[in-house]
C-alpha cells in the first residue's frame, strides 16, 4: 500500500513528534531569506524592470545605485526576519515568536488550524522547501501564520501534528472542489420573476453611476462641455415655451421618472444576464446555486456554514408580493475556490421563503417570537440629525434667497413622522437559538443569526444614549459583509440592552463553536 | 443527532426571567505605569496637532496687531493648556479602561464619552498575540490581542496590561477550550 512517495508525503506522527515535538524551537529554513527577498522583489518587479531599461539614460547611474541599496535593505530585513522568527509546538499550540523591537508572541491552538496550505513551485522543489500557510477561522480571510519557507520535513511534520489534533473530524466533510451531484431542485426563477427582481434591484443605479464616471474620464473637459451645452440648450428650449411653474414641476417630475425608469431597465437587463436560468438545489444539508446567461456561475454552501440570514422586504417587494433572502457564509478562501453563496433566494413569494426557511431551520418559529420595541424616545434620536440638517440648510437658504426658503421647514414634520414610523417598526427578539433584529419602514430588513454562531458582543453608549438612558448592542458574526444588514441593535432601553448582553454572553459561553 | 448538526448547545441555563442572575464581573484596571504611557500618548498626540500649526498660524496671521513677544506667550500658554488637556485625557482614559476575565468570557470596557464594553467568549478565541514594544518593556507593560472568527471584532486588543497578567490572560484564554473545532 505505502509507496515511498507516500512515505515522504505523510510521515508518521512519531516522526513528526521527533521533528517538531516536545517544545523544540525551530527556525525557518536557512534559505528562507531568499524566498522572502524574491517575494518582495516580485512586488517591485515592474519598477525594477523599468529601472533596468530606463535607468541608464538621462539622469545617469544614480538610479541603479538606489536600486542596489533597496535590494540590500530588503535582504537585510529578510535575514533579520529569519533570525528572529522562531516557532515551536507546545501543549497542542503553535507558538511563534518574532520581532526585535516589537516582540510578538503568537499562540495558535493546533485544534483551531483548519487548513494548512503548502505551496511549492520549481524553486521551492529545487531547495527542498515549502511555503506554509496556516489558516484558522479568523476573519474568514487572513492566513494566521505564513511561513516562508520551511524545510519539507518541518512542513510535513506541522501538517501531521495539526491534522492529528483534529481527530479525523474535518476529514468527513466532502471536498469543495469535488463536483457534487445536484440533489433536489428547490427553486427556479422564470423570466417574469427575474424582471421583478430587476425592478427591485438597485444594480442599474450603481452601474449607471460607474458608467457615467468612466465615460466622463475619457474626455474630461469635452464631456463636461457636452453635458453643459446639452443642459443649457434643453433649458433654453424649455424657456422658449414660456412654461409656468406648474409646468416646470411636471417637466422635472417627468424627467426624474424617466431617469429612474431607465436605471431600473438597466437593472432588469443586468439581472437577466446574471440570474438567467437560476436554480437552487439541495443535496443533504448542502445548498448549491447556479445561474448566468453568458457565464454560468455555481456556488455552494453547506447549511451549517451559513452565519447570518437577512430577509429583505422593500417597497417594490411588497407591491410584487415578493421577498428576498440573503445569507452570509464563512468559507475559508484557499480551502475552496468556489464563489461564496450569498443569494439562495433572490426573489420569491413570502410563503415560499418561509417554507424553505422552515425546511432548513426547523427551530425557526416566526409566530413564537416575542418582539421587543425600542426605547420609547428612539424616534427623537432618529429625527435629530435630519431635523438639524434641515434647519441649517433652511437658515443658509434664508440668508441667500430670503423668506421663501422657510418653505423648507415643511420637511420638519415629515422627518418627525418618518422617525416615528421607523422607530415603531424596529424590533428585536431573542430565543434560546437565535437573535433577531428588524428595521426599516419603507425598505424593511430582518436579520437573524444563531447564537452559537455569534463571535463576540459589544455594548455601546454615546453621550446622547446616556442622556436618554439608551444603549446599542452589536452582535458580531463571521464573514459579515459591511454592506449587509448587521445585527446592530440601536436605541434599546439601557436596561434591556444590558440584560440582552448578559443573556447572550451566558448563552455563548454554553455553546461550542463548530465550523 | 440534533436536527441542526451545526449547533451543539449544551443545556442552557433556564432563562425564565430576561435578566439572568449574574454577579457583576470583577473588573481589573491596567498597570499603573500604563497611566503614564497613556498620558504621554495623549499629550503628544494633542500636542502634535497643536504645536506646529498654531505656531504657523501666529506667524502668518497678524491682523490682531500683536507684537512678537505676545505671540510667543500666547502660543506657549496655548501649548501648556493643550498638553495639560492631553495629559488629563490620558489619565481619564486609563481610569475608564478595565478588563475582566471570568469562566465565560473576557470583557473589556473603555471610552470616556463614547463608552463601550466588549465581550469575547472564551470559546470563540481563535488565537492570541502578545506584543511588547521598547516602551512597553521599559514600563513592564504588554499588549494582548485576541482574535476571533468575527468580522468587526476579528481582533480585540488590550494595551497597558502588566506583562505577567497579560501572559496569564493569554494562557487562560487559549487553554480554556479544548474541545472546540
Amino acid at each position: 500500500m505505502t509507496t515511498p512517495s507516500e512515505l515522504v508525503a505523510a510521515p508518521s506522527e512519531a516522526l513528526a513528534q521527533v521533528a517538531l515535538g516536545a517544545g523544540r524551537e525551530r527556525r525557518l529554513h536557512p534559505w528562507s531569506w531568499l524566498f522572502v527577498l524574491l517575494e518582495q522583489l516580485r512586488q517591485f518587479a515592474l519598477p525594477l524592470i523599468a529601472l533596468l531599461f530606463f535607468g541608464g539614460r538621462g539622469s545617469g547611474q544614480a538610479w541603479e545605485w538606489f536600486g542596489l541599496v533597496g535590494v540590500a535593505l530588503l535582504t537585510g530585513l529578510a535575514v533579520v526576519r529569519y533570525f528572529t522568527y522562531r516557532f515551536r509546538i507546545e501543549h497542542g499550540e503553535l507558538v511563534i515568536r518574532s520581532g526585535i523591537l516589537h516582540r510578538n508572541v503568537r499562540h495558535i491552538p493546533l485544534a483551531r488550524i483548519q487548513n494548512i496550505a503548502l505551496k511549492r513551485n520549481v524553486l521551492h522543489r529545487l531547495f527542498g522547501v515549502a511555503e506554509v500557510k496556516l489558516e484558522s477561522a479568523v476573519g474568514g480571510i487572513s492566513a494566521e501564520a505564513q511561513m516562508r519557507v520551511l524545510s519539507l520535513r518541518d512542513a510535513h511534520a506541522l501538517e501531521v501534528l495539526a491534522r492529528s489534533e483534529h481527530r479525523g473530524g474535518a476529514a468527513a466533510e466532502p471536498g469543495d472542489d469535488v463536483e457534487p451531484e445536484r440533489g433536489e431542485l428547490l427553486l427556479q426563477l422564470p423570466t417574469l420573476e427575474l424582471i421583478k427582481l430587476g425592478m427591485t434591484s438597485n444594480r442599474g443605479l450603481l452601474v449607471g453611476a460607474a458608467g457615467f464616471g468612466v465615460f466622463s474620464q475619457f474626455d474630461g473637459a469635452g464631456f463636461g462641455r457636452q453635458l453643459a451645452s446639452w443642459a443649457t440648450s434643453s433649458l433654453g428650449y424649455a424657456r422658449d415655451l414660456h412654461l409656468g411653474w406648474d409646468d416646470w414641476l411636471l417637466g422635472g417630475t417627468l424627467a426624474l421618472v424617466a431617469l429612474v425608469a431607465t436605471l431600473r431597465a438597466l437593472s432588469v437587463l443586468l439581472i437577466l444576464l446574471q440570474f438567467h436560468g437560476f436554480q437552487l438545489h439541495q443535496l443533504d444539508r448542502r445548498l448549491s446555486v447556479e445561474s448566468g446567461l453568458l457565464t454560468r456561475l455555481r456556488s455552494h454552501a453547506p447549511l451549517r456554514k451559513i452565519q447570518h440570514w437577512t430577509l429583505h422586504d422593500g417597497l417594490l417587494h411588497r407591491w410584487f408580493r415578493r421577498r428576498s433572502l440573503r445569507v452570509e457564509t464563512a468559507v475559508l478562501q484557499t480551502a475552496s475556490n468556489s464563489h461564496s453563496l450569498t443569494q439562495p433566494v433572490p426573489i420569491a413569494p413570502p410563503a415560499t421563503i418561509d417554507a424553505l426557511l422552515g425546511r432548513w431551520l426547523p427551530w425557526l418559529r416566526w409566530d413564537e417570537l416575542d418582539w421587543q420595541p425600542l426605547h420609547p424616545r428612539a424616534w427623537r434620536r432618529l429625527s435629530f440629525w435630519p431635523a438639524l440638517l434641515t434647519l441649517i440648510v433652511t437658515a443658509g437658504a434664508a440668508v441667500r434667497v430670503g423668506l421663501p426658503a422657510l418653505a423648507l421647514l415643511v420637511l420638519l414634520p415629515l422627518w418627525l413622522w418618518r422617525a416615528r414610523l421607523v422607530a415603531a417598526r424596529a424590533h428585536w427578539a431573542v430565543t434560546d437559538k437565535a437573535l433577531f433584529w428588524r428595521s426599516g419602514w419603507l425598505d424593511r430588513k430582518l436579520s437573524f443569526a444563531e447564537i452559537a454562531k455569534l463571535q463576540g458582543l459589544r455594548l455601546l453608549q454615546s453621550p446622547f444614549d446616556r442622556r436618554h438612558g439608551m444603549a446599542s448592542l452589536v452582535a458580531d458574526t463571521a464573514g459579515a459583509s459591511p454592506m449587509g444588514h448587521r445585527l446592530e441593535l440601536h436605541y434599546l432601553p439601557e436596561a434591556a440592552a444590558r440584560a440582552l448582553y448578559e443573556r447572550l454572553g451566558a448563552q455563548l459561553a454554553h455553546s461550542t463553536l463548530r465550523w | 443527532m440534533s436536527p441542526n448538526p451545526t449547533v451543539t448547545d449544551a443545556p442552557l441555563p433556564p432563562h425564565a426571567s430576561p435578566l439572568p442572575a449574574t454577579s457583576s464581573p470583577a473588573w481589573e484596571s491596567l498597570h499603573p505605569n500604563a497611566s503614564t504611557a497613556m498620558r504621554l500618548f495623549g499629550a503628544s498626540s494633542l500636542g502634535g496637532v497643536y504645536l506646529v500649526p498654531a505656531a504657523m498660524l501666529l506667524i502668518a496671521w497678524d491682523s490682531l496687531g500683536w507684537s512678537g513677544g505676545v505671540r510667543v506667550a500666547a502660543w506657549a500658554i496655548g501649548a501648556l493648556l493643550v498638553l495639560l488637556a492631553g495629559w488629563v485625557a490620558g489619565g481619564v482614559r486609563w481610569s475608564r479602561t478595565g478588563f475582566a476575565l471570568d469562566a465565560a468570557a473576557l470583557r473589556i470596557r473603555r471610552g470616556i464619552f463614547w463608552r463601550s464594553e466588549t465581550l469575547v467568549p472564551r470559546s470563540r478565541v481563535q488565537h492570541t498575540d502578545l506584543n511588547r514594544g521598547p516602551l512597553d518593556r521599559r514600563l513592564g507593560l504588554a499588549t494582548l490581542k485576541v482574535y476571533t472568527a468575527g468580522t468587526k471584532l476579528a481582533s480585540v486588543s488590550l494595551d497597558g496590561l502588566p506583562a505577567e497578567r497579560a501572559a496569564e490572560l493569554r494562557d487562560a484564554l487559549v487553554a480554556a477550550d479544548d474541545d472546540a473545532v
